[in-house]
């Protein structure tokens, strides 16, 4: 993306200069800063792909109206993906099979781990509910025949059907399958694969170009003392330590 | 109690007869809420789908499908594309992944119905329905689509101008699947189809990796449409390929790679840049590295690029890639497709360059490679041995009798039972690499039990396995000491190797003559066990020599003949009756003169060994022979090629000349 390398290549200049810290007070910097000139549509762009990855629907349509930035997805598909991933949020799991299957009947029949992962969620959600025979049942019917198809499957199959054997699933080595973080885990791979499925990148621009931004700030750092941005929420440049 | 009743009977709705049941229902509700419990059952699930296609459930949906179809036909009516939506779905999940699944739609009559709904008005019915008979396409039991009939041309052009993304990609599924021929391309090309894929690369992710898969298929092995697609837009279209080598999607730089291997396996003037080589080296070796279908297909690719290019293998050498190729290989849990590819693509490496072979050796995957000759896949079994064929090229550990040990020879002469022809072939093609053997360690392959393996396999029906069997044993009687040979010959039999020698396939004739040859060349002790039964095999040799049309039978031959005329006199005089008589239903030359006037100077070359033989200084015989052969016309024959082009004709002739002129003036 283009608006990045302007960002970084501001600060590449200074390499030659690096012999001893430099020291780049606010105004110098400031100055620098207003040089780069970074497009509205590149800015109103980022801003889209981020509503519309987070799944902002309403937020996205306000925004398109108001900026006339199109997004590259159908807005309307937005719900869809989001209902879906919040269905394994709340661990409804069948319910998301069904979303995702009227969403696109290829996703799952295409991409056998997240299939297997859904299941696998089934069966941690039944286990947590307390219905040890139909879990059971669940485990024999729909899981192992996967198990046998694929020994990574297998493996985790094991590990999950383990959590029957405890009384007290807080305390078992295996107790983290029924953390909320399993079903977030599930949830954004459901979520990457409906992405996927629309020809699109599973993780919004906007914080890997935060991610940048501290990456060259540590990059500089050896180099020169500029003003920084240590609190991204608010961006404000703070003054450099004096040398 | 009510809740347990309740789950009961909700489970008993769930079983496939209750669903079937509620498929068949007129009431549309009731069977649109079959379809969708049906779709959420089987998408994803294998195991569901097979018991569903044996229940005979697929044409109850085509059923449903085609019934749907004319309601919807019917303006005010909402339900009918619901259904045609539910349906097609679940067409397409039975074709996804299922050879059955594919034979049952099609078997059902899906087709028509799929390709007539394309035109449907309703964007999801469209959607659906395109991705279902993609489904179908991407399996190899879809029948193939027949581009030279006009209305199926526009058809497939109509589907790639499409807004619609799912129909764009199904017609460069189509296309992938079904163009096969030079005439298939060919009509193609002329249709405009290479501009509209070209400018679908421009496209979403999607349709840019279904074009390339599409192109690929249009532009291997046929350089006419290849200097087409160069030629587009200045060179634009190559260009732009070339880039796509280096898209941030790890299929997109797979597809773009494997597009040019075809273009460069072709044309090989597009793949002569030393940068360009070697970027598409670095990037396959690096693609290795990912996950899933991409990864699987990588080692493929890197084999088909390299095969029989010792630039490319050397340039791939240095690009570390066997190393890696090797690391991936030591892995603990490797899908087959995965293995197989890795071991093919290690074999191609190790097929021409001693180093490579070397660098096997000594990543100490030998013992790998051996182990999987038992693996369950039989393609991995196949791929297994043509490694081990390439490795076991190397002179240096053949020599050193590195391969002749129980460890390699035995699973190897399992494999010779194996139920798969082509793993059996791939095995005697090792069998025949290791039991050259130059360290006299022949005997090992003996007590294994090998030798009665490759005669029963040299009886086979298949004259493939015939071909290997032979040419197997040929190589194990190569420098072999005579008790080994006497064995082999023991466990052959005498008439089994004349019904060889006369085989009604040249390939096998002339091993079958190779094998006679290097069993005949220790001298006088090995000749002898060829005359045993009234010398059918030396008549067997001889008929080929003077009957057969085939120059490489007719080579191994006379090299047979020659090799027995270093016997005692009865073998030379039995040489003389062989190659002197006149043929049969032919000139009444000889064969001997046939060859000594012919054109192939490998013939005459060997021709002249026989004189040579026979004409040898001090047998008793010798004069008589001689006198003979100048009766027949030879020894003028000879004087006429005294300064023959073929240097090795003519120095021979000069020994021949000089033996019997000097047996000439003794017996004055």
């Amino acid at each position: 993306m283009s608006l990045f390398w302007i960002v970084l290549g501001q600060p590449g200049g200074l390499e030659e200069m690096a012999t001893s810290k430099k020291l780049i007070t606010r105004e110098e910097w400031e100055k620098k800063l207003s040089d780069v000139k970074i497009r509205k549509e590149d800015m109103n762009k980022l801003v889209m792909d981020f509503l519309v990855m987070e799944g902002y629907v309403e937020a996205a349509e306000k925004f398109r109206v108001e900026s006339g930035t199109e997004p590259d997805i159908d807005l309307a598909t937005i719900t869809d993906r989001m209902a879906a991933k919040k269905a394994v949020q709340c661990g409804n799991v069948e319910d998301a099979i069904e979303k995702v299957n009227d969403f696109n009947p290829e996703i799952l029949d295409t991409n056998p781990q997240l299939f297997f992962h859904l299941q696998q969620q089934r069966l941690i959600e039944l286990i947590r509910d307390g219905k040890v025979e139909e879990a059971l049942e669940f485990a024999q019917e729909e899981l192992a025949p996967r198990g046998e198809e694929n020994q990574s499957f297998l493996e985790e199959l094991e590990r999950t059907v383990a959590l029957l054997a405890f009384e007290d699933v807080s305390n078992c080595p295996v107790g983290d399958l029924l953390d909320m973080s399993q079903r977030l885990k599930t949830a954004s791979e459901v979520d990457a694969a409906i992405l996927a499925s629309q020809s699109h990148e599973k993780d919004p621009k906007l914080p890997s170009l935060l991610k940048m931004l501290i990456w060259a700030q540590s990059q500089l750092d050896e180099k020169a003392a500029y003003p920084r941005i240590n609190n991204l929420s608010t961006a404000t440049l703070e003054d450099p330590r004096d040398l | 109690m009510p809740s347990t009743a309740a789950a009961a009977a909700a489970a008993a709705a769930n079983q496939p007869d209750e669903l079937i049941r509620r498929l068949r229902s007129g009431d549309g509700a009731v069977k649109l809420k079959a379809l969708r419990e049906l779709k959420n059952q089987i998408i994803g699930n294998r195991t569901k789908k097979l018991s569903y296609i044996k229940l005979g459930t697929v044409a109850d949906v085509v059923g449903v499908l085609a019934s749907s179809v004319s309601i919807d036909s019917d303006p005010g009516s909402g339900s009918g594309s619901s259904l045609i939506v539910e349906s097609a779905a679940i067409i397409g999940s039975f074709a996804c992944g299922v050879d059955a699944g594919v034979k049952a739609v099609l078997e059902a009559g899906a087709f028509p119905h799929l390709f007539r709904i394309l035109s449907n008005p309703n964007e999801k019915v469209v959607d659906t329905t395109a991705r279902s008979l993609r489904m179908i396409f991407q399996s190899r039991l879809a029948p193939k689509y027949d581009f030279s009939k006009n209305e199926n041309a526009d058809c497939l052009i109509s589907l790639l101008n499409s807004d619609n993304e799912n129909v764009t990609g199904l017609g460069a599924s189509i296309i992938t699947h079904s163009c096969k021929t030079i005439a298939d391309q060919k009509i193609l090309s002329s249709a405009g189809v290479l501009r509209r894929l070209i400018t679908l690369l421009n496209g979403s992710l999607y349709q840019r990796e279904a074009s390339l898969e599409a192109l690929t298929a249009m532009l291997s092995s046929n350089s006419a449409v290849i200097s087409n697609f160069v030629d587009l837009d200045n060179g634009r279209a190559l260009s732009s390929l070339i880039n796509l080598m280096e898209d941030k999607s790890p299929r997109t730089r797979l597809l773009a790679s494997t597009c040019l291997i075809v273009i460069g396996r072709t044309c090989s003037s597009y793949l002569q840049d030393i940068e360009l080589k070697n970027k598409l080296i670095l990037i396959l070796v690096e693609l290795l590295e990912e996950p899933d279908r991409v990864g699987d297909e990588v080692p493929f690719a890197l084999a088909k690029l390299i095969v029989d290019r010792e630039d490319l293998q050397r340039l791939a050498f240095e690009a570390n890639a066997l190393d890696k190729l090797c690391n991936f290989l030591q892995r603990e849990t490797l899908q087959p497709k995965r293995f197989e590819g890795l071991l093919l693509a290690i074999a191609e490496l190790c097929s021409r360059l001693e180093s490579c072979r070397s660098k096997f050796f000594s990543l100490k995957v030998l013992n790998l490679v051996t182990n999987s000759l038992k693996h369950d896949a039989a393609d991995v079994r196949t791929v297994a041995c043509i490694c081990l064929r390439n490795v076991t090229r190397s002179v240096k550990k053949l020599s050193a009798g590195y391969f002749m040990n129980e460890m390699v020879v035995d699973p190897l002469i399992q494999l010779l039972h194996d139920s798969s022809n082509s793993v059996q072939v791939a095995a005697l093609s090792v069998i025949s690499n290791i039991v050259v053997d130059f360290a006299n360690r022949k005997s090992i392959f003996l007590r294994c039990g090998g030798i009665k393996e490759l005669v029963r396999l040299s009886q086979s029906m298949d004259p493939t396995l015939r071909l290997n069997a032979v040419l197997a044993l040929k190589n194990f009687v190569f420098l072999a000491d005579n008790s080994s040979k006497e064995c082999v010959l023991a466990e052959l039999t005498v008439s089994t190797l004349v019904s060889l020698i006369c085989d009604p396939e040249p390939k096998v004739q002339e091993q079958a003559l190779a094998f006679v040859r290097n069993i005949l060349e220790s001298g006088i002790d090995s000749i002898k066990p060829v005359f045993t039964e009234d010398g059918i095999i030396i008549n067997a040799v001889g008929r080929q020599v003077r009957n057969a049309l085939d120059l490489n039978v007719c080579l191994e031959g006379i090299y047979a003949l020659g090799n027995v005329a270093t016997g005692n006199e009865l073998h030379k005089e039995a040489v003389m009756h062989q190659i002197l008589e006149p043929q049969v239903n032919g000139p009444s030359q000889s064969v001997l003169m046939k060859f000594l006037q012919g054109n192939n100077s490998q013939l005459r070359v060997g021709a002249i060994w026989c004189i040579i033989n026979l004409t040898y200084p001090d047998g008793p015989g010798t004069s008589s022979r001689i006198a003979r052969l100048r009766d027949g016309g030879v020894i003028c024959q000879l004087k006429k090629l005294a300064d023959d082009p073929c240097l090795d004709a003519k120095f021979r002739v000069k020994t021949a000349l000089v033996q019997c002129v000097n047996n000439n003036s003794c017996a004055k």
